[in-house]
This record gives structure tokens, sequence and C-alpha cells, in this order.
């Protein structure tokens, strides 16, 4: 090796080894963990083979997973993609004035913390005492027990993270929108292009990348923040109805102290987002094309 | 602010969504400085007809509440200088180097961004349990030393530094070091300046792995202490938790709205793929 190499591998070691160690080891370990079944505090570890992943399949409970982490992928997908997306196109090519203003004040719930934003929202979605309940029972509606019902748990989480996340992807999204050259905007004018063929041909294609990045950080980081309300505030109840893909690795693993089936699930997840990542990976070289 | 007529329809849709994004955080302001009886009978109303501070008298009383504080600072600027020392440190080494495999190496620490934590989870607490860690400021930051993010955000700023100051230092043969120290540095400052602030607000608001790791309620960061507020039967003392909240909520918010222009534009660099 050149003397270069040296140190350019010196230069890279302390973040390097870091990532190593805490985040590529632990994926192997997973996949070690979930041949075993393990408590945690007993000295030995039994080798089990594939029954963790067999039992993981027999019960209803990862169908069950499955189907509420598809539910939040939706519901974030919508308040954290979808609505951002059109709100930056509309700043940056709508309208002129007070951008800045605008972009800044709904920025501001992104900077506090998802246990924070997890503790506004118990006291606003209060079915008896809290402020949504009042406003719903003026025009004659009924609060539901937002975070003891099925299916109302997951759309409330949903609420929470959308209310948190959404001004960060918007800024984001702002920055492609507002980033599309002018010119080619003028030119377009000027050949009498309808609005539809100027978003279709010209800012849809260019703002293409960043737009797949929020998608994907929507849905790859929606998941993981999903994490702290569900736990401070329903523990993936009522019945499991709003535990997901990686609640449930914390459940097994930190409550009910069962490693095995944790690092099964984890396992799972590895495969779910890997196979996120490499539709990223197909779609990221659809998006260049304009280069 | 000027309005063109024409587009009173969007600034309406934006106040919605300004609406929508700051009555949350209205509540939480105003709920901090009701009484308890006020809380229930004046819900609706942003302003407490008589604002108390007795919420915020009480959190001081029953919670050590500059151990807590410290105790955040401490984890939130550890991991702020160690994702800044190793962001730096890789960034320049894939900007100033070139050596074999480079774009590989860089999309495997990249990549480490898109790892759900959630999976982590189990062997990192077994790491830092088995290194007797657990209820330290250490075991809460040893893993998150490093940032995919950051060495991405570092890599891309450092290039903007003009190629012919790295090749007259390499002419003069400056070390490496030097030129880090004291050509790529002072020249990045701004932006590691903002990635700091943005590092320093994120590992502030952390929750979940501090949870992990911090049994003891004397190793608390604020957002733990948060979770002392909730009960089963969804939180009485609503007024305190919200004085809480609001404790745990204005560093971060005081340092956003100082440095706003900044943090933005960190931010929105990090979609923007290079």
């Amino acid at each position: 090796m050149k003397r270069n190499h040296w140190y350019a591998a010196l230069f890279l070691a302390p973040a390097a080894i870091c990532l190593l160690v805490f985040s590529y080891l632990p994926l192997i370990q997973d996949v070690w963990l979930s041949f075993h079944t393990w408590n945690m505090v007993s000295p030995t570890m039994k080798f089990v083979g594939l029954q963790n992943y067999q039992q993981l399949c027999s019960g209803t409970e990862l169908s069950k997973v499955l189907f509420n982490t598809l539910l939040y992928v939706f519901i974030l997908i919508i308040l954290n993609f979808i609505l951002p997306y059109l709100l930056s196109f509309i700043m940056a090519h709508g309208m002129t004035s007070c951008n800045f203003f605008y972009r800044s004040a709904l920025f501001i719930p992104s900077t506090l913390s998802l246990a924070v934003a997890s503790i506004i929202f118990l006291w606003i979605l209060n079915p008896l005492a809290g402020p949504l309940h009042i406003i719903l029972s003026e025009i004659g509606l009924e609060s539901p027990r937002w975070f003891k019902e099925s299916g109302f748990a997951i759309a409330a989480i949903g609420m929470i993270i959308g209310w948190k996340v959404f001004g960060y992807n918007l800024i984001v999204m702002l920055a492609a929108m507002v980033a599309v050259p002018q010119d080619l905007l003028e030119a377009a004018k000027l050949e009498n292009a309808s609005k539809w063929q100027i978003f279709r041909h010209i800012i849809l294609p260019l703002t293409s990348p960043t737009a797949l990045y929020v998608f994907v950080i929507t849905v790859v980081f929606g998941l993981q923040y999903v994490l702290v309300p569900v736990n401070m505030l329903t523990q993936g109840g009522p019945d499991q109805g709003s535990t997901n893909l990686v609640y449930i690795i914390y459940q097994y693993g930190f409550i009910f102290f069962q490693t095995g089936k944790a690092a099964a699930f984890a396992v799972l997840t590895i495969f779910f987002y890997s196979g996120f990542l490499l539709l990223k990976a197909v779609l990221d070289k659809k998006v260049h094309y304009e280069n | 602010m000027k309005i063109n007529p024409r587009n009173w329809p969007w600034h309406l849709l934006l106040w919605i969504a300004l609406l929508i994004q700051l009555w949350p955080l209205l509540f939480m302001i105003s709920t901090s400085f009701k009484t308890m009886d006020q809380i229930f009978q004046s819900t609706l109303n942003p302003i407490p007809a008589i604002p108390v501070l007795d919420n915020y008298r009480h959190v001081l009383e029953t919670l050590p509440l500059a151990h807590y504080i410290l105790n955040t600072l401490v984890i939130a600027g550890g991991i702020t200088l160690a994702k800044i020392i190793t962001s730096v440190l890789a960034g320049f080494a894939f900007v100033y180097y070139s050596f074999p495999h480079k774009e590989k190496i860089f999309n495997a620490l990249l990549l480490t961004f898109f790892i759900p934590v959630t999976v982590l989870i189990m062997p990192n607490y077994l790491i830092i349990s088995k290194l007797h860690l657990l209820n330290t400021p250490w075991g809460v930051i040893l893993p998150e030393l490093a940032d995919g993010m950051g060495i991405f955000l570092m890599r891309q700023t450092m290039r903007s530094i003009p190629n012919t100051l790295f090749e007259a230092a390499k002419l003069e043969n400056a070390n490496a070091w030097t030129v880090l120290t004291k050509i790529v540095v002072p020249l990045i400052k701004p932006s590691l300046f903002a990635l700091a602030i943005v590092f320093f607000i994120n590992s502030w608001n952390e929750y979940f792995w501090p949870l992990l790791v911090l049994h003891d309620k004397s190793s608390f960061t604020l957002p733990l202490a948060l979770q002392m507020f909730i009960s089963a039967e969804g939180g009485s003392e609503w007024g305190v938790a919200m004085a809480v909240a609001m404790l745990t909520s204005l560093p971060p918010l005081v340092l956003y709205l100082v440095c706003q222009r900044f943090i933005m534009n960190t931010f929105m660099q990090s979609g923007v793929k290079g």
C-alpha cells in the first residue's frame, strides 16, 4: 500500500471503526442471535436453528405487524411526502412573496423532541378534557379514545410523526423546487406550454432526485420515529393494534426478554429495509435521466 | 408583507398549514402557564387569564432539574463533538486523497445512515452492558460517534474548496494535518458551525437510545424526564408536564430561531444529491 493510502486510512479510521462496530457488526450479530434462544441474562444460549422464524410465521402476529407497518407507511407517505411535495411546489412556483417566513415557521415543530411532541398530542387528543375533544363536541362529534382504539392509535401516532417531520421534508423539497432554473421555465412559458406541461416535463423530472430522497427518508425514518410515541403512549396496544416491525423488536428484546424472536424480527426488518433501498437504487437510475 | 391578490388562495392555504403546525405548540406554551382549574375550564383559550409560574415552581421543587439539564448537555455535547470530529476527518480523507475502492467505501459509510436503529439496539445494548457503560453518558454517546450523513455533508462542503489550494499545499510538501487544520477547517467554519448545531439539536432531543441505556433516574436526560408525567390514565398533571416539555424544547427552539438561516441551509443541502 502506498504511503498516501495509509494516511487516508488514518483519517477514515475513527468513523469507519465506529460504524463497523456499532452499525455493521450488529447486523451480523442479529442473524446469529436469531438462531438461538436466550433471555439476555442466562449465561448460556441455546442453538435452535430456524425455530424462531418458524414460530414467527406460524402465529397471526406477523401478519398483524406487517399490516400495521404498511398502514404507517401509507399514512406517512401522505403526510410527509405528498403534502410537502405539493406545498413546496405551490411555494416555489405559485407565489413569490414571504416564502422565508412561511418555511421558517412551518419548520419549528421539526426542532422539537418526539417525546415533547408525544406529550403535547397526548393532551390535545385527550378524549375527556383535551382541546380536540372540546372542538369536536362543539360541532356535535364524539372524540374517539385515540390511543385505546385499534386503528385510531395508528392514525394518532401517524399524526404526531406527520406534525414533527412535515416542516423538515418541506424545506428539503422546497430547496429542489427553487433550484429549477428560471430560464427553462421562461422558455417554456414563451412557447406557451401549459402549467401541466411545465410541471410534467420540467419540474417533475428536475426535482425527482430530491423527491426520491424525501420519499425514502419518509419511510425509513418515519418508521423509526414511530417508536417514540408508540413506546410512550400505547406500548404497541391496544391488543398489538399500534405495533409494527420496528417496535416489536424492542418489545421482544427488552420487555419479553426473548432475544431470539427479537433478532428474527430484526433480520426481517433488515430485509424489509434492504428491499426498500434496492427499490431506491433502481429508481435512482431512472430519476437522473435529465442529466 | 406584500401579497399579490391573485395569490391569496395560496396564502390562505399556507396560513392553514401554519395554524396546524403551530397550534399544538401554542397549547404547550399556554398550558404550562395555567393553573389546574384554568387548564380544564378555559382549555381552548390560548392566553391564560392570570399566567402563573406554579407549574415551573413545582418542576423545580420535585425534579433535580439542573442535574437533568447537565446530563442532557453532556450527552448532546459529547455526541456533537464526536460526530463533528469523525465527519471532518472522514470527509477530508475522501476529498484530499485518492485510494482504491473510494466510491465503494464512501457508499458503505453513507449506507449506515439508512440502517434502522432498532435492528441495532439489541447488539449495541449487549456491547454497552459488557463494557459496563449502562447508566453512563458514554453508553449513550459511543454508538453514535459516527454519522453517515455528517460524512456526506462534510465531503460535499470540502469539495467546494478550490483544488488549486490542495495542489499548492502538496507542492510545498505541507503535511495533511496542517492542510486540514490551517486551510480546510478555517474555510468551512460556517458549515461546520451549522452542522454542529444540527447535531446538537438532534442529540438533545434523543429519546429512545438514552431510554435503553439510562435506567437510573439520576442519569436521565430531559426528554426521558417527560415519561414520568404520563400515567396509565393519560396523565393528570398537565400543567407540570407542559412545563417540563417547555424546558426541554427551549434550547433547540432558541438555537433554531437565532441561527435559522445557517440551519436551514444545512438541512436543505442534506437532500441534494451530489
